[in-house]
């Protein structure tokens, strides 16, 4: 992968009537990146995608392989940028190939027929993204999926350096919405740089390995996914609570959306959980403002992930470790200290049995209770016995769904 | 796995018409011209009227006819079936690249002004007397004014290197309007017989088309029309639109520049020898997109030949309905034109968009 910058941009603005779209952006992509325009509505990243390709007349600088584009012919830079637009309506039944063939365009001269050649680069980009057999199929008798696909071939077969995707895939279903971003990550790793609007946010971050978010013209933040796609980013945007973390399940970043109303609460509740009973709780108190602490947990249980997501204090222990005293007191005062203590529908072992008994410092106890006690006791009965002990003294036994009954 | 819409096999079979029908239309087209020639006050049998045409345009010797009828096929009768496939040819490719550059089925080259331009520049010709002076008078006169208000049209449309659709079509009716308005004007200071003679040219009058009229316009039209041939793969892209053409290279404001300025020639040409026929540049490509499909690198040339099929056949029909007299062929036109275009309305209702 070469270093070279590939698209270079500097001091773009573009307005229209007097409404300004495009406020300052200054840009550089290098060969081979594979970079996601995000941001909500209106942010300017289709605009900012038309200039690149010469649609929308801006002004300030676009050097595309260090040349400005108002230097190249149209067919040229057709050659070496070409744009997938977002809504490109067809209301005529051209057959496929035709479609992908107009890809063409910018290599025949006028008189010139399409060649044998050219038919060769169409009938491989439309093997590539698995359109071969709906060749003669007319535009618009396809499904979505299909268009979008065919559409992309066309792309491809422009044989371009660069490729702008504005929202490829921003209508469809979910089993075709990541297929353009695979084939242009693949693409990507050839050396062919790619420029695209994402709406949406986590296949942004799975793909791209660069992330540019915009907000009203302007560019936010610049960089690895991580590094653009912080709650702080988020917030100021969107406009959205959102919580930026990486899913243990899939290994990716995820981001927890949710509504920012609700006004702090000044209730204290401790969460007593591990092996993952916890995180549906505390995602619940979190949601509704409470002032939250949770332990103790293992270390490695998912339930930490969530505490670490929302932000909640909670006390860990050791890896494969039986609470120390340590650690148990520090439990037992936020226990003390706290107005409602939840106990999750954990399961039980000599290593966690502590977090029962601590239980019982409870002021007000909540207990939920999905499944028998018996299932989940790994001590040979001594949990369930403290267990019914504590049920005695709880304020009431519940299920999880229907634990927003008590809050 | 996906849901394919499987509907290949009928598809192909259209492909494989397709490339048969450029040869079946130009025989179909050979067949009416002859017949157009053939009919008429003095009948003229068919074979004797092909062989009187290839006789006097050199390509057999030694054969003789009945006397009079080689004037007659020659001198009358086949330069007036010319000019009616010519002027077919240029309203119907105009129509098919209007459509098409335009993306809308609405289009027709008379939005462009181009028949009241026409009808100002041939009512002066009468009015000054030059049409009675010299037959060459009347369709310069109607090119010059044609050209004129297609160029006024096109300069109040023109921004920034685009012509939008709006108001080309908007200025198109403001100054039709007022070109009309001048054109009455004239016909209000002329005499009966003057008004007369504009009404029949404004009909779409072929009667008394010669040779000379066909050396006039023959070579605009062909031209006009070949080079609009050349831009079928541009038309093709601009029906994707306008943004679409960019993105491989195609400059779609010169483009309708060039594409404007060749319909403009076409149709000045075959409006100044013919008079206003109308609904030739709308319904026939419509016909045309139903058989062969969008694709302009057939859907064009089938359109040029359909257009001269459609216009002399309707010129014959025009000359036999009320023999010994006959009528404008526009209103021939006007009469199928109008009609058709209403079904396409209502069936547009029905499935809720035009079919294009």
């Amino acid at each position: 992968m070469s270093t070279e910058n590939i698209i270079e941009i500097q001091k773009l603005n573009f307005e229209i009537n007097s409404n300004k779209i495009l406020n300052n952006i200054s840009l550089s992509v290098k060969t081979g990146e594979f970079v996601g325009l995000i941001g909500p509505n209106g942010a300017g990243k289709t605009t900012l995608l038309k200039c690149i390709n010469g649609i929308n007349k801006a002004d300030g600088v676009i050097k595309i392989k260090n040349k400005p584009i108002q230097e190249f012919s149209d067919k040229k830079l057709a050659t070496d940028v070409s744009l997938m637009h977002q809504n490109t309506t067809i209301s005529f039944p051209f057959p496929a190939i035709e479609i992908v063939m107009m890809g063409r365009y910018p290599y025949l001269k006028r008189l010139q027929r399409e060649g044998k050649e050219d038919y060769n680069v169409a009938k491989k980009n439309m093997e590539y993204t698995d359109t071969s057999k709906l060749e003669n199929n007319p535009i618009t008798e396809m499904s979505g999926g299909e268009r979008q696909r065919v559409l992309f071939a066309k792309t491809l077969t422009q044989e371009t350096d660069v490729i702008l995707l504005d929202e490829p895939t921003a209508s469809l279903d979910i089993t075709y919405q990541e297929q353009i971003f695979k084939y242009s990550k693949e693409r990507s790793k050839q050396g062919i740089t790619i420029i695209a609007a994402i709406h949406d946010l986590k296949i942004a971050a799975r793909y791209c390995t660069r992330l540019v978010l915009m907000n009203e013209g302007e560019i936010l933040a610049d960089g690895n996914p991580q590094e653009v796609l912080t709650t702080k980013n988020l917030s100021q945007v969107y406009g959205i609570n959102a919580l930026v973390y990486r899913n243990r399940i899939t290994g990716l970043l995820d981001i927890y959306v949710h509504k920012q109303d609700d006004q702090k609460r000044s209730e204290k509740v401790h969460v007593i959980g591990g092996g993952g009973s916890a995180s549906g709780v505390l995602r619940e108190l979190y949601e509704r403002g409470y002032y939250i602490s949770a332990g103790v947990f293992s270390h490695g249980d998912s339930d930490i992930g969530s505490a670490e997501v929302f932000g909640i204090k909670h006390v860990v222990e050791k890896p494969f470790s039986e609470i120390s005293d340590q650690r148990n007191n520090e439990n037992i005062s936020l226990v003390k200290n706290s107005d409602l203590v939840i106990l999750c529908n954990m399961p039980f072992g000599n290593q966690n049995l502590r977090n029962l008994e601590s239980a019982k410092y409870a002021q007000r106890l909540v207990i939920v209770e999905d499944d028998l006690p018996e299932t989940r006791d790994y001590t040979n009965g001594k949990a369930t016995q403290i267990y019914n002990e504590l049920k005695k003294t709880a304020v009431t036994v519940i299920t999880s769904a229907q634990l927003h009954e008590v809050l | 796995m996906e849901v394919k819409v499987t509907k290949p096999a009928s598809f192909i079979k259209v492909n494989i018409q397709k490339i048969g029908v450029i040869p079946a239309m130009l025989l179909a087209l050979l067949v009416v011209m002859v017949a157009g020639t053939a009919i008429g006050a003095v009948y003229v049998p068919f074979f004797d009227t092909f062989k009187i045409i290839l006789k006097n345009l050199g390509l057999i010797h030694n054969t003789t006819f009945t006397a009079g009828q080689e004037p007659i096929i020659f001198l009358v009768r086949f330069p007036r079936v010319l000019i009616a496939a010519l002027a077919g040819t240029a309203l119907a490719a105009s129509g098919t690249v209007m459509q098409g550059m335009f993306r809308n089925p609405m289009a027709d080259p008379g939005l462009l002004g181009i028949s009241s331009g026409a009808g100002l520049g041939a009512v002066l010709a009468i009015k000054l007397g030059l049409a009675a002076a010299s037959i060459y008078f009347m369709p310069i006169f109607a090119f010059i004014g044609a050209f004129l208000a297609i160029l006024m049209i096109f300069l109040l449309s023109y921004r920034k290197g685009k012509v939008p659709v709006l108001t080309l079509i908007l200025s198109g009716i403001a100054i039709s309007t007022f070109i009309g308005a001048l054109t009455n004007i004239v016909l209000t200071l002329s005499y009966d017989y003057q008004v007369k003679e504009f009404l029949f040219w404004s009909t779409g009058g072929l009667d008394g088309r010669r040779w000379e009229h066909v050396q006039l316009v023959i070579l605009p039209i062909v031209i006009s029309v070949a080079l609009m041939f050349v831009y079928s793969r541009d038309l093709n892209i601009l029906l994707m639109g306008e943004e679409e053409a960019k993105s491989v290279g195609l400059n779609a404001g010169r483009t309708r520049t060039i594409l404007l300025i060749l319909i403009s020639v076409a149709t000045a040409s075959s409006v100044c020898v013919s008079g206003a026929i109308s609904f030739v540049g709308l319904i026939v490509p419509h016909i045309m997109r139903l058989i062969v499909g969008p694709n302009h690198k057939i859907l064009l040339p089938t359109s040029a030949i359909g257009g001269a099929i459609f216009l002399v056949v309707c010129d014959l029909i025009s000359r036999v309905v009320v023999i010994p007299n006959e009528i404008g062929v526009g209103i021939i036109t006007a009469l199928i034109g109008a009609p058709y275009f209403l079904y396409l309305l209502l069936r547009s209702k029905k499935e809720g968009g035009m079919v294009l």
